[in-house]
């Protein structure tokens, strides 16, 4: 029985790569194997200040922290107050805008997930995550 | 009796149906949601992203045809004991889990919520797993 076990199980998790292995091609340009963010979506300090005025900057970290310090200019739009905070966004946003979303540092998740979902759900372009978040931009400054 | 064992199988079967097929519709969400857990390097989420949703829908379709049965319950029991584990390792890490299990819908659930659905669907399948022991499943050696 227990032999029967084992080759059921293994037939199904070999059965299961085949379609894995096709869908894997078929979104092989949609998702990058190498980093979170692909780099066309990545923007370091130094390249999203030289936008300027053309940078709408997206603080996507808690409200504690956003209220203690943030990007001057910044519209802040985390997960927990989605709804809420959007339209603060898309009162700021226009075509020619860049939109430029960061959270704390180079290991949270909260600025790819925002700019994920501005891409998706609130389908703007020309949405990028900045590399090293808010750590980075404070280091950029001195 | 039976027939009522029945029914678990099928529901049970189709919960996993269902949450493999959101998740094989977004990939690049489920791997984001591996990510989070910061346990494994993006390349191996990005592979799981791509090849764990296809196993769930597989080992669903084997409960609700009883095919590859024994197999299929192995598989699914290992995959939801690896995954609470994780999620209660990442709770201890103060890790915020954005889980994304059953699609956007769960992306909010808290950790209580998480670990309930795990823990019930857990109950379940440990229960099928022992009436089929009782009484062989019907083609249960296939």
């Amino acid at each position: 029985m227990k032999s029967s076990l084992v080759r059921q199980a293994l037939i199904l998790a070999a059965l299961a790569l085949v379609p894995g292995f096709v869908e894997a091609i078929y979104f092989r340009d949609k998702i990058s194997w190498q980093s979170p963010v692909p780099a066309s979506e990545m923007v370091t300090a130094a390249q999203a200040r030289a936008w300027g005025s053309n940078a709408i900057w997206v603080d996507a970290r808690p409200d504690a922290e956003f209220a203690s310090d943030h990007v001057p200019g910044a519209v802040s739009l985390n997960e927990d107050r989605w709804n809420e905070l959007l339209p603060q966004v898309l009162a700021v946003w226009s075509p020619e805008k860049k939109v430029v979303v960061y959270c704390s540092s180079l290991s949270c998740n909260a600025s790819r997930e925002v700019a994920r979902r501005l891409r998706k759900e609130a389908q703007l372009p020309n949405v990028f995550v900045l590399k090293g978040g808010w750590e980075e931009w404070l280091k950029s400054k001195k | 009796m039976k027939f009522v064992w029945r029914i678990v199988d099928l529901v049970v079967g189709g919960i996993f149906i269902y949450a493999g097929a959101i998740k094989a519709l977004d990939p690049a969400q489920f791997a984001n949601d591996i990510d989070n857990y910061k346990i494994l390097p993006w390349t191996i989420s990005v592979g799981l992203a791509f090849y764990l949703p296809w196993l769930e829908m597989l080992c669903g379709l084997a409960l609700v045809f009883r095919l590859f049965y024994r197999g299929a319950f192995a598989i699914l029991i290992a995959l939801i004991s690896i995954f609470l584990v994780a999620t209660i390792a990442a709770k201890l890490r103060g890790l915020d889990i954005t889980c994304g299990c059953f699609g956007h819908a769960s992306q909010h659930w808290n950790f209580s919520a998480h670990l309930a659905v795990d823990l019930a669907i857990l109950a379940a399948l440990l229960a099928l797993w022992l009436s089929t022991r009782a009484v062989p499943a019907r083609g249960s050696d296939r």
